[in-house]
Formats: C-alpha cells, sequence, structure tokens
C-alpha cells in the first residue's frame, strides 16, 4: 500500500484537522476498550439512596435516576455505541466490497441479478426496515444491527461496482494487461487503490449516520435494551428529570455530536487525502 | 513473416465487426493500418494479444513468429504480451494508472517479466528514458505532472523496454499537436532503426502513411479492400474507396509544411 497516498507536505490548511480527528477518534476508542477492562462502578448497579447526586469525586459526573454512575455509563455507552456502530459498518463492507467487486468484473449476466437484488434491498429505507425488524424480531441491539447491515451494504457494492466499472475501461487496465500482468495483479494494484479511497471516504462518513441510527433507535427504544447502558438510550431515560438535572441529557448528547463530528473530520480528511492529484498540484 | 493474421473474423452477439481480415508484416517494416473511425482497426489489433472483451468472438489463424496465437494458454499469451508484443495507445492520460509514478510502471513491468535485480531494473528504466529524451527527474513524477507529448514518449519508452518484435502503435498521434506529434513519429522510427522491431502503425492519417510506412493495408466497414506497398497504393490506388481516401487527404508540397492551403490562396 505504499504508493497509495503522497506525503502531505502543502496541504497545512487541512492538514491539523485531520490530525485531530484521528487522535480524537482514536481516543474515543482507546476509552472504549480500556472501559471495558477497567470498571470503577457497576454501571447497572442501582442505588436509591444516592439517586440524582451531583459532581463528587467519587462521582465524577454524578449518578442518574437511579443513583448510577454516569460517568461509567458514558463510558460503557460509548463503547456499545461505537462498537456496534462499527461491528454494523464492517460487517456491511464484508458483504458490500466482494458483492460490488463480482459484478463489475463479471459484468454481463451476473452483473444484472446482482444489482437487481441490490436494487431490492434499497427499496426500503434504513428506518422502516429497523422498525419492520424489531416488529418481527423483537426490539434488541443485534436486530437493529442486522437492520443496519441490511440497507448500507448496498451502497458500498454500488461504489464498488461503479469504480470497478469505470476504472477497468480505462486505457491504464488495458496496457497493463499488454504488458504482460495477470488480472490479478492489475486488480490488486491498479484498481484496488481506487475502491479503497473511495470507500474508505464513504465508511467514514457513514459511522457518523450509524452512530446517530443506533442512538436514535435506542432513545425510542428500538435499540439497546435497559438496564444496558447507550448514548440514545441514556438520553430516554433522562428526559423526564430535564429540568432539575439538564445535565444528565446533556453528557450524552455532547457525546454523540462530539463523535459524529469527529468521524465527519476524518471523512473530509480522508477524501483530501486520496484525492493524489489536488494534493501534488496545490 | 513476424506477424500473419489469417482470415480473422471478429463478431459481437450483433453482428460481425471485422470480417475475414488477413494480412502480413514482415520483419522490421513499418506497416500501415489505414480507415475511418470504427472500420475495426483498433478491434484487430487487440485482437492480436487477446485482450478483447469476452463477450466478442473471434475466428481465425494469427500466426506470431509462427505460433498461433489463438490456441496459447492465458500463461502463455502473458509472457508474450510485453515482452514480444507491445502496445502503445491513443489516450496518453488514461494510458497510466494516475497513483502510480512513472517509475512504479517500469518497475512493475519489468518485475512481472521476470527481471529481479532492482539495480539493473532502475538502470533499464533510466536508460530507456534517455532513449526517448526524456530526462531522469521524471522517475519520480506522477503521469498528471506530464505534458502530452512527454506522456507520448514514457508509453514508447516503456513499450520498447523489453525490446519486442512487434510494437502496436494505435493512433498515438490523433490526441497531440501536430508538432508534438511529428517528433513522436520521428522519434519512434529512430527507435525502430536501432531496435529492428516491426510496427503496425494504425492511423488515418496519410501525412505520416507516406512519410513513415513501407506497406499498408486500407480497411472499409470491417474488411480491407487493398493492400500492397506504399508507392503503388498511393501512386496507383485500385480501389474506389482508397482514391477517395487519398483525394480527402490533405495534399503536401504545396501550401504550408503542415500539409494545410494558406488562408486565402483557394
Amino acid at each position: 500500500m505504499k504508493g497509495l497516498s503522497v506525503r502531505l507536505e502543502k496541504k497545512k490548511k487541512y492538514r491539523w484537522q485531520g490530525v485531530l480527528a484521528l487522535i480524537c477518534v482514536f481516543f474515543v476508542f482507546a476509552v472504549a476498550i480500556y472501559t471495558f477492562f477497567y470498571l470503577r462502578h457497576d454501571p447497572t448497579l442501582t442505588n436509591l439512596n444516592g439517586r440524582l447526586q451531583g459532581v463528587s469525586l467519587q462521582h465524577p459526573l454524578g449518578t442518574d435516576q437511579l443513583g448510577r454512575d454516569v460517568l461509567t455509563r458514558l463510558l460503557l455507552g460509548g463503547q456499545q455505541t461505537i462498537g456496534y456502530s462499527l461491528m454494523a459498518l464492517s460487517v456491511a463492507l464484508l458483504i458490500g466490497i466482494p458483492f460490488g467487486l463480482i459484478a463489475g468484473f463479471k459484468r454481463g449476466l451476473i452483473d444484472r441479478i446482482f444489482m437487481r437484488i441490490a436494487d431490492g434491498f434499497l427499496a426500503f429505507p434504513d428506518t422502516i426496515v429497523a422498525i419492520v425488524l424489531s416488529g418481527i424480531l423483537g426490539p434488541g441491539i443485534g436486530n437493529l444491527v442486522l437492520a443496519i447491515v441490511m440497507v448500507k451494504w448496498v451502497s458500498y457494492a454500488r461504489l464498488v461496482r461503479s469504480t470497478v466499472l469505470s476504472e477497468s475501461q480505462k486505457d491504464y487496465v488495458l496496457i497493463a494487461l499488454t504488458n504482460g500482468l495477470s488480472m490479478s495483479k492489475i486488480m490488486k494494484r491498479h484498481l484496488f487503490p481506487h475502491i479503497v479511497g473511495h470507500v474508505l471516504v464513504l465508511a467514514s462518513l457513514d459511522l457518523g449516520k450509524i452512530i446517530l441510527l443506533i442512538s436514535a433507535f435506542s432513545y425510542i427504544g428500538l435499540g439497546t435494551q435497559p438496564p444496558n447502558p447507550e448514548w440514545g438510550a441514556m438520553l430516554n431515560d433522562s428526559r423526564p428529570y430535564f429540568q432539575s438535572r439538564p445535565e444528565l441529557m446533556i453528557y450524552p448528547g455532547l457525546a454523540i455530536v462530539a463523535v459524529v463530528l469527529l468521524t465527519n473530520m476524518l471523512g473530509d480528511y480522508l477524501r483530501d487525502r486520496f484525492d493524489v492529484k489536488k494534493e501534488v498540484q496545490q | 513473416m513476424i506477424l500473419s493474421i489469417e482470415e480473422i473474423s471478429i463478431s459481437s452477439r450483433e453482428k460481425k465487426i471485422v470480417d475475414n481480415v488477413s494480412l502480413s508484416i514482415r520483419n522490421g517494416e513499418w506497416y500501415a493500418l489505414v480507415g475511418q473511425s470504427g472500420s475495426g482497426k483498433s478491434l484487430l489489433s487487440q485482437a492480436i494479444g487477446q485482450m478483447l472483451s469476452p463477450n466478442l468472438q473471434v475466428e481465425g489463424k494469427i500466426l506470431f513468429k509462427d505460433k498461433d496465437l489463438m490456441s496459447l494458454s492465458s500463461k502463455q499469451m502473458r509472457t508474450i504480451r510485453g515482452r514480444k508484443l507491445s502496445y502503445i495507445f491513443q489516450d496518453y492520460q488514461g494510458s497510466f494508472t494516475p497513483f502510480r509514478t512513472i517509475g512504479q510502471h517500469f518497475e512493475e513491468y519489468q518485475r512481472a517479466h521476470g527481471i529481479l535485480d532492482r539495480e539493473t531494473r532502475k538502470t533499464n528504466s533510466i536508460s530507456a528514458l534517455d532513449s526517448v529524451g526524456l530526462d531522469e527527474d521524471l522517475y519520480n513524477r506522477y503521469p498528471f505532472q506530464l505534458s502530452g507529448g512527454q506522456l507520448q514518449r514514457v508509453s514508447i519508452a516503456l513499450a520498447l523496454l523489453l525490446s519486442p518484435d512487434l510494437l502496436i502503435a494505435d493512433e498515438i498521434t490523433t490526441a497531440l499537436d501536430s508538432v508534438s506529434g511529428h517528433r513522436i513519429l520521428e522519434l519512434l522510427a529512430k527507435r525502430q532503426k536501432e531496435t529492428g522491431c516491426a510496427i503496425l502503425f494504425i492511423t488515418h492519417d496519410w501525412r505520416h502513411v507516406k512519410r513513415y510506412a513501407t506497406r499498408l493495408a486500407v480497411m472499409k466497414e470491417g474488411q480491407i479492400v487493398e493492400s500492397g506497398g506504399k508507392h503503388r497504393i498511393l501512386d496507383h490506388p485500385q480501389h474506389e474507396y482508397t482514391k477517395q481516401l487519398i483525394q480527402a487527404a490533405p495534399k503536401l508540397g504545396r501550401g504550408l509544411a503542415s500539409g494545410l492551403q494558406e488562408a486565402g490562396t483557394i
């Protein structure tokens, strides 16, 4: 992958953004993973004597309406939200990329069949699929992830297919062929980098959307089930206490905003970074 | 005979695009294939390297150095492509993978043909660039940083790198301005003299045919209507279509050196 992109010496303008986004995203991931191994408080342990406490040394962000530590739940919720989003995204990628590759390379009948299947999935909006699935299979994070995968993989399949189709028409593929390269090498070295760039950009932008989706569905009770912590569910839980303890809603809300913003910044950065041409010319 | 094509037909599902074409190219000659767009010249040339998309049916025989290319496996074909038979295309911008440097193209090409020593590869590439009059600075540049003429020079360097026996040049000057096109052809002629490879030169420009070709064939609607030595055809065209083509071509000798009449003289 050495030839994927060039050094970013002349792009100082956006560079700090991308680096910042990268660092923050990794930080969030690190915290989420860290929480997995180390928890100061049981996130589901209720303590009705200590409900709705304010900031203290023991509870840095206070406690919620059932006396559970907010910071612990926030971190663990992040782990859940981001973890499930990443899971949904990677399953969508795993299905979508090979699907698009095969359709793009084989063309003809296989392409037509594959794309009609994809169109069929595309006909349903993600919200509808999620609601219907939880209606049939019952609400739960697993079904939500399934619904997201069912809808999201199509865009990757289509993206990969169209990239393969348009790029393999170009003369450089023909030249590589005339130079005696095998088809698999051409795929790997001349076409795949194109695909990786496009897919990474779309994926990082999609990550934000998926996080929002999972939080939104947990908010209306179709995602993570109580007592498991999740940002959207935490928002919903603390709704009745908005007037007395607004920060209970502000914490998970801010967390969602920050993570979605970061993934979008990361997407923009990746888009610029993979645009070799623009970069060198500037 | 380096290449003889015997009764080749190329057909898609709907119709026959190239119909029963035969031609033969001698060692070290400049063979021009002339015809208007859509006459099947490019398809024919791509059929030689077996690079047509699988939905096109090819029938007939293609003898390259007395071996029938149609009967070779795809693996054997790969060793011929690039090493014995190479191509240059019209679209110089699209001929290079945009995110790889010129040097990486040279590297990969040589590695695919079993030149494993890094130093050898590098010196080969630099001397190939040098032979087409390009600086070795270009080695680390990206394709879009080069001009059209430079890119087409790199194409020539790349195509002649492993000294092929036959070079297929598919309208290589069409996308260039006439001065750069002229330089490219001069360079190609010079390199041909040095390496002794045969060239199948696909074009629709009679000026190039007059200047460089040894023999030529005229193609119309998938068939060869006339073929033979350059002087025979240019001076005594037999077929009506050839006569029309020659008449339609801009005349040399009168007017400007480019072949165009000076404004106001007609």
